[in-house]
């Protein structure tokens, strides 16, 4: 790391002499007729947090524990926001708040913070029982320039389970981080290889933990039905991982599944130079029984799997799932008192794009408003908007990227939705907007502080009949 | 020892009051060392807190810093907006301080609304060339969009670190605007202990809301508090006083008139420290030295000292005496359905204090503490405010009494201790350990919960109800693992690691 925070050090000396006067034509260019409640810098009512967040991504994996070199507020901070007021979801057996925490000081934004770290690796090796330590640093030590890379890497040279990424909060949001840290693991724990690989099984990279407020539940589903189809299914994170051993595991599989827009992606291309293992990249997380079959059809076509296996599965959950959608038919057609036609999505890529595909192609609800939340890289934004733009084979809709809540209530409210509210699938931000508007509100993304969520899901087979059962229980709730 | 308000930057617990984070001992040993030292302080006594002794280890577990205890006051300030001039991390407790200020509304009865932070979102280039232009536009985007009373600007570790002239921008834009910028300096590093972000808000406020030329208003009375529901009205209606509560879900205005009211009262010395002794200093509002009013005792002595000053001793003797008779009969049923309980209580400093005594109160046996940091001596330096003399002297001893920075590693072994039947907590962080052990956990969400004759009672009806959850907790226990090695767990001493 340190090459990097060093030359940072640099810089910032080079901008103490920064000239005043290109400093003061950039306050005048700020200043300059901005139009009311233009886009800025700032953030109103966050929608994701800072690549420190990702420590979660650590404490997602059975455990492995993060070891935080950071602040003294960060760990509880991602902690209470991603994981607590976020579905109630709780921090699990080494995760929380009180993870190991360098808790900087004065002291250590002066003389670096190198001493301190490797005192706490140590002694988080006799304290705590992990398979694996990750180290995630905080601004502070990036600022600073601490060279965590050689501190970690001594621990390493005596076979401790032990690695780090480098996440100050400036350097990017919590998805980039995630990708940070899976990155940490696979080149510094997992390794090379260069052993067969083997047929049918797959690495998962899809929802982002504690983030997304349903990642517990979803990926289970994932896990579920891909396995249904005869896969050997390395998911990574959550309780259905087999931890360490798995992540050991993923040199092994035979392809990766990128099951997300974009997020995972960056992982997948490692592992494709890394290993030599091909990805296939699907942007849709499958919600409903149309597109899970569909979904489940394309990773078997792709692995080139027992096709006929894959059927018979698919058949049966179809069989369930229709079971139950011809009885829920009886409501939604019959119901007297108003169902919401159209709706709005705030939130995350992933979830955004999966909820809008099963509610216009399997609900036939109409799209009011798409906002997607979480700033994706701008590479991959072209391709998010092509997939709203083919939503239907007649239904095309628009997809808007913004982050600052203030904002996004105002590009709702300026929507013209008809006759009568949308429903909105959102967040906790949503809450006072949806009551002005009159508006159903269905929370599924951070943050979804009126929500406790254990195993819930709402992908896959599974999991849209739990949605279908939130909707409309939210729905006939607010009647008389 | 006088406060300092000339500059912007306030000056941390541990160097104003000597607080230390880290402590092992009995409660009378830790009030004889800390700086009141009963025998010889007098008020004003000592430059500086005495140095306690403090124990330091390697390892350590994530702690709370002060820019969040500026989140959680400044931020829930009805008509201002708050500025985290932070990368977007910092702003992650948007969420959670956004939850406690719907819930504070609706317990305080006023309209519920989400608050209003707004994170200057700093980035790789802002390390490189400076955040001030951004601050000044999110200040901005701040009064286009609420056109607040005042704006605070919390500051944070990188912020700090870059070395943005946050005081600089804030005056320009007070020029600007034409309301109060407040820069409230509360870098993460820059205190050991969270509360030092009380101290920063409260500095803020003191500089640049507060009405320097007050108009008295002889029946109005401070409550520097947090969210907590409306117990002080009724209260302070029976001796003819009106409450102002600050910081949390006040106005601007609320702030400005502390400087007219006739006195300063809190639940918890940890908060009002910091401004309940500024008020009296510079603006001759007396601070209330008095006990906190936990328990009988010290409800008692905290209405009769706030009687005397604000003239009004014969209401409160009354009062005093309507609520004892009141309270009484419920309070001794409750006696016996908990006789024989052990508690452990593990919150803020001053706040543990009282609610060991209302344990005490309860005949609940309390043979051991935590509090997550000690200030040997508040701001006032009045051993009247010596909350921890007067525990050990009117309730009795602690005798394993610790001081531990919501380390849960070594909540583990003092939990082993004492083996109690439930903990009183406030902060996260502790309860879902004990909670692995099968030990429920009593979360005061409400921090007057427990306060005056009334509070005696809630806690006591509330420990009834977590002991309920025992049947939870204790299945859960015999299901899950902890993630400490055995080797840890087998230790006697919590404090192994710092001695």
């Amino acid at each position: 790391m340190s090459d990097c925070s060093q030359s940072m050090g640099q810089v910032i000396q080079i901008r103490k002499g920064k000239d005043v006067s290109e400093k003061e034509k950039e306050e005048t260019a700020l200043q300059s007729k901005k139009p009311a409640h233009a886009k800025t810098n700032s953030i109103q009512q966050i929608r994701y947090v800072c690549a420190i967040g990702a420590m979660h991504s650590a404490s997602a994996i059975p455990r492995v524990i993060p070891i935080t070199h950071c602040g003294p507020g960060c760990a509880d901070k991602q902690f209470m926001n991603l994981a607590f007021y976020n579905g109630f979801q709780g921090g699990g057996y080494g995760g929380g708040a009180v993870v190991p925490s360098t808790n900087q000081s004065e002291s250590e934004v002066v003389f670096g913070g190198e001493d301190r770290l490797r005192g706490l690796i140590e002694s988080s090796q006799k304290i705590l029982d992990a398979d694996l330590f990750v180290v995630v640093t905080g601004c502070i030590s990036d600022l600073v320039g601490d060279d965590v890379g050689a501190v970690v890497r001594d621990f390493q040279k005596q076979a401790v389970p032990v690695v780090f990424a480098e996440t100050g909060g400036f350097r990017g949001n919590n998805f980039t981080g995630h990708e940070l840290v899976a990155r940490g693991i696979i080149d510094q724990y997992v390794g090379e290889y260069n052993g067969p690989r083997t047929a049918g099984m797959v690495n998962v990279w899809s929802l982002l933990p504690y983030h997304n407020t349903f990642w517990r539940g979803d990926l289970t589903e994932i896990k579920r039905v891909l396995e249904g189809v005869g896969f050997e299914v390395n998911i990574l994170f959550g309780p259905g991982s087999r931890g360490v051993s798995e992540w050991k595991n993923i040199p092994k599989a035979q392809f990766n599944l990128v099951l997300s827009p974009w997020l995972g992606l960056q992982t997948a291309q490692h592992l494709e130079r890394k290993y030599g293992q091909p990805f296939l990249h699907l942007p849709v997380i499958p919600i409903g029984a149309r597109e899970t079959s569909a979904f489940l059809r394309a990773v078997v076509a792709f692995a080139g799997v027992d096709a006929a296996k894959a059927e018979e599965f698919i058949r049966s959950e179809e069989d369930i799932y229709y079971n139950y959608l011809e009885t829920f038919s009886d409501f939604y057609s019959e119901y007297w008192w108003g169902l919401p036609a159209k709706f709005v999505v705030v939130g995350d890529s992933g979830y955004n794009l999966a909820l809008t595909k099963f509610l216009v192609n399997q609900l036939g609800i109409i799209p009011g408003k798409q906002i997607v939340t979480e700033n994706p890289p701008d590479e991959y934004r072209d391709f998010i908007r092509a997939q709203y733009r083919n939503i239907a084979e007649d239904v095309s809709t628009d997809v808007e990227f913004e982050e600052d809540s203030y904002r996004i209530h105002k590009l709702i409210r300026e929507t013209d939705f008809g006759h009568k509210p949308p429903i909105i699938f959102g967040t906790t931000w949503e809450r006072d907007l949806a009551k002005e508007m009159k508006s159903a509100i269905i929370e599924v993304g951070f943050p979804a502080s009126y929500e406790v969520v254990l195993s819930r899901s709402y992908v896959g087979y599974r999991g849209a009949l739990t949605l279908l059962e939130k909707i409309y229980t939210t729905a006939v709730g607010a009647s008389a | 020892m006088k406060i300092n308000f000339d500059t912007p930057v306030v000056k941390s617990r541990e160097q104003r009051l000597g607080t230390i984070i880290a402590w092992d001992g009995r409660a009378s040993e830790l009030s004889s060392q800390s700086e009141y030292a009963r025998s010889n302080c007098a008020s004003g006594c000592g430059e500086k807190g005495r140095r306690l002794c403090e124990m330091k280890g390697p390892f350590t577990q994530g702690s709370v810093c002060s820019e969040q205890m500026v989140e959680c006051q400044a931020g829930n300030v009805r008509d201002a907006v708050l500025i985290q001039h932070s990368p977007i991390g910092c702003g992650a407790g948007q969420v959670i301080y956004n939850s406690i200020y719907r819930n504070g509304l609706a317990m305080r009865n006023l309209p519920v609304e989400n608050l209003r932070l707004i994170s200057t979102n700093l980035q790789e280039e802002d390390m490189v060339f400076g955040g001030a232009d951004k601050l000044e536009q999110s200040i901005r985007d701040a009064w286009e969009r609420h056109q607040p009373k005042a704006i605070f600007i919390a500051t944070s570790c990188a912020a700090g670190i870059i070395g943005d002239d946050v005081d600089g921008s804030a005056k320009k834009m007070q020029g600007e605007l034409g309301i109060p910028v407040i820069p409230l300096h509360c870098e993460g590093f820059m205190s050991k202990h969270w509360s030092t972000g009380f101290d920063a808000t409260q500095h803020g406020i003191m500089r640049q809301i507060v009405r320097k030329n007050p108009k008295k208003q002889e029946d109005l009375v401070n409550v520097i508090n947090l969210w907590g529901g409306d117990v002080f009205t009724p209260m302070l209606k029976e001796l003819g006083l009106r409450v102002n509560y600050v910081v949390d879900l006040a106005t601007v205005e609320d702030l400005a008139q502390l400087s007219e009211a006739a006195a300063t009262v809190g639940f918890c010395h940890t908060l009002s420290s910091y401004m309940a002794a500024g008020l009296e200093q510079e603006f001759g509002v007396p601070e209330i030295k008095a006990p906190q009013p936990y328990g009988f005792a010290g409800t008692d002595a905290w209405l009769r000292e706030l009687a005397r000053v604000t003239h009004r001793e014969e209401q409160a003797e009354a009062y005093i005496a309507r609520e004892h008779a009141r309270v009484k009969p419920r309070v001794e049923e409750l006696r016996k359905l908990l006789k024989g309980k052990k508690g452990f209580v593990s919150t803020g400093s001053a706040y543990a204090h009282g609610l060991i005594a209302v344990l005490r109160e309860l005949g609940i046996e309390v043979e051991g503490s935590l509090v997550f940091h000690h200030d040997p001596v508040y701001d006032s330096q009045d051993p009247r405010q010596d909350t921890l003399s007067y525990l050990v002297d009117n309730y009795g001893d602690v005798p394993a009494f610790s001081v531990s920075n919501r380390q849960q590693y070594q909540f583990y072994g003092l939990l082993q201790r004492v083996k109690p039947d439930f903990i009183i907590i406030r902060h996260n962080g502790l309860a879902p350990l004990a909670s692995r052990l099968g030990i429920p956990a009593a979360p005061l969400g409400d921090e007057h919960h427990a306060l005056g004759y009334q509070g005696i009672i809630n806690l006591g009806e509330t420990i009834l109800e977590i002991l309920a959850h025992k049947k939870f907790h204790e299945d859960l226990a015999s299901h899950v693992k902890l993630p400490y090695k055995k080797w840890w767990l087998e230790q006697k001493d919590p404090f192994l690691l710092l001695r």
